[in-house]
């Protein structure tokens, strides 16, 4: 229907600076992509809100689900920073998240989705000066769903806090920090070994990713994650 | 209850930069137009101010354009009738200005218009080869109007029309075919009937009488999916809902009553301003005879080892929608206009589902394409046409009922659920002080049918709708009203929803947020609403006066000091051991141990999603190794008992959670760690023991939540089956396609190097290609081995479901934990006396109501299966005269398209 209006499952015009992919191949990469990124996350909202809402664009019947969720994670204190990556095992899925999904709310914030590349290693932190996000080093108002709250706070929402600050203190970086969240269906009967490797197949990236490109990951921060909010 | 509009709360104060990076993007896309797209463009937009204004200067505007290009107009006009079929009317109107001669004009040559049809004509016949039945309908609506506007002949027009009431008498036709063109012939008279009827009332009749006819033909089918049958009495209620092929039959009778001298009070016809076309200067243009393709039958059913099919075209039914208004607020349906509003709100829905947001403001402007004073005017807005007397309706009321209404079809709607909630939170946020009482008075209404036996599927919609829709507007609903019926028997189909309806936003939200919008008496424990606690893990050895509570702590210290998995087995082993000598055959040594494992490892993954995915994939071996009933190397699909121990574990360590419970089964399933099977035996035998809310467990049943789980397991062997056929299919496509390649490689070598023309034998292949050995590509076998395996598991899940729902409605005397109300709640007079129901009676009722859900929803495929799975289920029941088990074989014979 894009004569009349045009569709909201199409990708944004970010461009993860860190990635070696040019244009054209990022734009075949999208066209296939069954990760979305989502944005405007409160700091206190949970993996399993994100499920609960993002499931409802999955195509079980079709051999779909959530994959697994990515939250976005401060560098330095290893709490939530206001992003994640949701990961479909299909692409229609995250296109129906596009549609549906993206632009309502979710624990009383608006969040956004982008069509993604797919999660690499180290993508799960943010990418600001502080170790959160780009966008909250240069936000100038008071959000009290993204860590800009004080004394006037609520006591449930402290104790909100509290739990989520010590969640993911035990994150870890580096491969296999990641889980895989399963992948197709195998004929039993295979030996262990066979299977140990099937965790780490291509399609399960992340976990055979190389420590290569932690080398590059501090240097590029401000001008990411800026301008996807 | 409250509907701001955008901007409360933070997010929306970085409005700037929201949505900065797509503007951008679509400038850049903005490529230089050439003037044949601007004239395009130009076309597609008519009547963005005023269709009728505009009309002389867009006519003026394709006259003048030079050099004349037909295909890009007629291109334009189908792209305006199929996308934006509001416009419907005022592209024929243009059409007909197109007719008229110029100065300029030829004698004898064809007017503008008349070569654009021609052209158009061959974009229907495109979309008709294609079977792209929306788009074919809309052509159909086109040429009505023209038919009516006299640039069509009547002849030619009843002949379309007739194609397609003749696809209704062909054999076997599948609902989804024969509703559609029933729809395409039906509508196209009800909009060309002024003229049609005129030139010939017998064939009009004909084409009435044959949709009646096949509508006639349906009645089992509607009384399996309309959302207020009863399940004890097969009469169709005559109000609160209409079905689809029902509304335009009543719409047709009723037109045709008076020579459809009303159509032109239901839908504008702008052409008709225009003089009336001489026939004997112009004859109207002859429609070439078209044919309906035929039903495509899928020829790459792949067969499996026993012979069974395995597809997966999805089922169509008749499409009932729920009435939430009286008439003088929204249309009546079954009315001529109403059909066409209901008609046309219901275009915009599927055609815009792209871009919900759009959607929602065409929607909200579709009066403007109606006839005047259809709806009434805005509040605030100049009153400029007097309301039509028996319309005037409020439009608001009329989308969201329409919206509502698409939503709750059953056995699902034809988009995903989240497309009309989100779409209903778009009107809210564009218009939220006259859409708000519009939902507010809809869930109200569904609230109240709830006692009335709304069906447990759209109930569940309705709880869903109602926990998504209250996450985008605060949570701020008035529960307050909801608390005399507090009163009402905990099961009561009321106080389940207001139930769900809670445990689905507390999931969206948080337990605190929740509660504190409730009223207090809601809040108590003793009101079953709302659990008492937070959603949080029981960790049943956590207590240290549990009898393994040192045994788990070991094993959990194990799990935290990522001990590897062959050093878990082996202390496990000991535990084993210890455990056999010590307890001395009192307990179940295997079964404490597993339990032991699983929630313990689950503790290790309590903290989110992620942990718990991080903390299966690690020990994946040890949990197989569990699954398989410790026998190592045993392969094969596990043990089912040590399977259902895993399971048990589970969902006893989530028991105050069952977002939590269905994730974990979901991913044990993910991880072949447990087959769909054991979670469809596991939920019928253990389901209702799951949640804190004890007083509702009672005898077995099944709810909405073990209902989500036993789809979950059933969607999730679907799945399978589907990924594994496609993957047949594409290797087997590469493989023809290589095949292909090294052909026409050998033939090129061959006629490159081969002396041409020797002799005639000499010209055949040393060795024909029937001689080559078809070996299959080993890749291609192990897909097929999959594929067969994955279909085996397909079948036993859904004989497993299909028992389970027998012995829970027809149990056997020596059931012992059978619900004695299973066979009582089916009888009209039971029915009749529901205000005296208590809890078993109304679950009793609630699991009929999923066993019809499993059988309409699943029909494509229990009918793949349906011999088997019949004797393995019904048999028993040959000579047994048994009220219930004749109802669920009706049931299932509706489904599955058996003579009954």
């Amino acid at each position: 229907m894009a004569h009349v209006v045009s569709p909201l499952d199409q990708p944004s015009n970010y461009k993860d600076s860190q990635t070696r992919v040019d244009r054209q191949k990022q734009n075949d990469l999208l066209a296939k992509s069954t990760t979305l990124y989502i944005g405007n996350l409160s700091f206190y909202t949970t993996e399993e809100q994100i499920y609960e809402l993002f499931t409802k664009c999955t195509s079980p019947e079709d051999g779909g689900g959530i994959k697994r969720i990515i939250m976005g994670l401060d560098r330095n204190t290893r709490t939530p920073c206001g992003f994640c990556f949701v990961e479909y095992y299909t692409h229609a899925e995250a296109l129906a998240s596009m549609r549906y999904v993206s632009g309502t709310k979710l624990d009383e914030r608006i969040i956004r989705c982008d069509l993604d590349l797919g999660y690499k290693e180290g993508r799960q932190f943010g990418r600001g000066k502080s170790g959160g996000q780009v966008r909250d080093e240069h936000r100038q108002d008071y959000d009290p769903g993204r860590g800009g709250w004080g004394a006037q706070a609520q006591r449930i929402e402290i104790e909100r806090r509290r739990e989520v600050e010590e969640r993911y203190a035990d994150a870890q970086d580096g491969p296999g920090a990641v889980a895989g969240g399963g992948g197709d269906w195998k004929q039993e009967n295979v030996s262990q070994v066979e299977k140990k490797k099937r965790a780490r197949s291509p399609e399960d990236e992340g976990e055979g990713d190389s420590d290569v490109r932690l080398g590059q990951r501090p240097k590029m921060d401000e001008e990411m994650e800026a301008e996807r909010m | 209850m409250s509907y701001e509009r955008h901007g409360r709360g933070g997010g929306y104060r970085n409005k700037r930069n929201h949505y900065r990076d797509r503007d951008d993007y679509d400038d850049r896309r903005r490529d230089y137009e050439s003037p044949d797209d601007k004239l395009k463009t130009a076309i597609i937009k008519l009547g963005e101010v005023d269709p009728i204004e505009e009309l002389p200067r867009l006519e003026q505007q394709i006259r003048d354009h030079v050099p004349r290009n037909i295909p890009i107009l007629s291109e334009a006009f189908r792209i305006g009738v199929t996308e934006q079929p509001y416009k419907i009317p005022f592209y024929a109107a243009l059409l007909r200005l197109l007719h008229n001669p110029t100065e300029l004009s030829i004698p004898g040559e064809s007017p503008l218009g008349r070569l654009v049809l021609e052209d158009f004509w061959k974009g229907f016949q495109a979309y008709l080869d294609k079977v792209e039945w929306r788009e074919t309908r809309l052509c159909i609506h086109f040429f009505a109007h023209l038919t009516v506007a006299r640039l069509i002949s009547t002849d030619s027009m009843f002949a379309l029309l007739r194609s397609f009431t003749s696809v209704l008498d062909e054999f076997g036709v599948s609902h989804g075919r024969a509703k559609r063109a029933a729809l395409c012939a039906g509508e196209g008279l009800l909009l060309a009937g002024p003229v049609l009827k005129a030139a010939s009332p017998a064939i009009t009749d004909e084409i009435i009488t044959a949709i009646q006819t096949y509508a006639d033909s349906t009645a089992q089918e509607k009384w399996l999916v309309s959302p207020s049958t009863r399940i004890s009495n097969q009469m169709m209620p005559s109000d609160g809902t209409v079905e689809l092929l029902d509304i335009l039959l009543s719409s047709l009778v009723t037109l045709n009553a008076t020579d459809f001298k009303d159509t032109e009070n239901c839908v504008p016809q702008p052409y008709k301003n225009n003089e009336e076309i001489d026939s004997t200067v112009l004859t109207p243009y002859v429609l070439p005879a078209v044919l309906v393709p035929p039903e495509v039958i899928e020829i790459d059913s792949m067969s499996t080892e026993s012979g069974e099919e395995s597809q997966v075209k999805k089922d169509e039914w008749p499409e009932f929608f729920i009435r939430l208004f009286p008439d003088d607020v929204s249309p009546d349906p079954k009315s001529p206009p109403g059909y066409i509003v209901r008609t046309a709100l219901l275009d915009i829905i599927d055609i815009f589902e792209v871009n919900r947001k759009e959607c929602a403001r065409l929607l909200l402007e579709y009066p403007k394409w109606n006839l005047p004073g259809t709806f009434k005017p805005k509040p605030g807005a100049p009153v400029e046409s007097e309301p039509t007397p028996g319309k005037d309706w409020q439009l608001e009321s009329t989308i969201i009922e329409t919206v509502l209404g698409a939503y709750l079809i059953l056995p699902e709607s034809s988009k995903k659920s989240i497309y009309y909630i989100a779409l209903i939170t778009e009107l809210c946020k564009l218009s939220p002080s006259t859409v708000g009482p519009a939902v507010g008075k809809s869930i109200r209404k569904l609230y109240n049918s709830l006692s009335d036996g709304l069906d447990v599927e759209a109930a569940r919609r309705f709880a869903e709708w109602f926990a998504v829709h209250m996450s985008n507007f605060g949570f701020s609903w008035v529960w307050k009203e909801w608390v005399p019926d507090l009163s009402l028997p905990v099961q009561h189909p009321r106080r389940a929803f207001m139930r769900r309806a809670v445990e689905f936003e507390v999931r969206l939200a948080y337990h605190d947020r929740i509660l504190k919008t409730l009223p207090p008496s809601m809040q108590s424990p003793d009101a079953y609403t709302i659990p008492e606690q937070a959603p949080s893990p029981a960790f049943e050895y956590d207590d240290p006066t549990n009898a393994h509570h040192d045994a788990a702590v070991a094993v959990l210290n194990l799990f935290r000091g990522r001990a590897k998995v062959e050093d878990v087995i082996s202390h496990l082993d000991s535990l084993k051991s210890t455990l056999e000598t010590s307890e001395d055959g009192h307990i179940n040594v295997d079964s404490v141990v597993r339990s032991i494992v699983v929630q313990s490892l689950l503790h290790i993954g309590s903290r989110s999603f992620s942990h718990f995915l991080n903390a299966i994939e690690r020990y994946l071996p040890l949990l197989r190794n569990l699954a398989s009933g410790g026998i190592s190397g045993s392969g094969g699909s596990g043990n089912p008992e040590a399977k259902a121990d895993v399971l048990t574990a589970a969902a006893s360590f989530w028991k105050h959670n069952r977002q939590m419970v269905a994730i974990v089964f979901d991913k044990l399933m993910q991880y072949q760690i447990v087959d769909p099977t054991d979670v469809v035996g596991w939920t019928f035998l253990n389901g209702v023991a799951v949640g804190q809310l004890a007083e509702l467990a009672g005898p077995m049943n099944l709810s909405a939540f073990e209902w989500d789980l036993l789809k979950g397991a059933l969607d999730k062997a679907n799945g399978r089956v589907t990924i594994a056929k496609r993957k047949v299919a594409a290797l087997r496509k590469e493989d023809d396609d290589a095949r292909a390649r090294s052909k026409a490689r050998a033939d090129e070598t061959m006629e490159v190097d081969a002396e041409p023309k020797e002799s005639a034998e000499d010209a055949v292949p040393a060795v024909p290609e029937k001689e080559v050995p078809q070996v299959e590509n080993p890749a291609i076998t192990t897909a097929l081995k999959a594929f067969s395996s994955l279909t085996k598991e397909q079948k036993a899940a859904l004989s497993r479901t299909l028992e389970g729902f027998v012995s829970c409605l027809a149990p056997s005397p020596t059931d012992t934990n059978a619900n004695p109300h299973a066979r009582t709640v089916i009888t009209e007079a039971a029915w009749e006396n529901r205000g005296n129901w208590g809890r078993d009676e109304w679950n009793a009722w609630e699991t009929w109501g999923w066993y019809r859900q499993f059988c309409r929803a699943y029909a494509p495929y229990l009918r793949t299966y349906s011999n088997t799975l019949y004797a393995v289920s019904f048999s028993r029941f040959e000579h047994a005269k048994d009220p219930a088990a004749d109802l669920l074989k009706l049931v299932w014979n509706i489904a599955t398209g058996q003579e009954p």
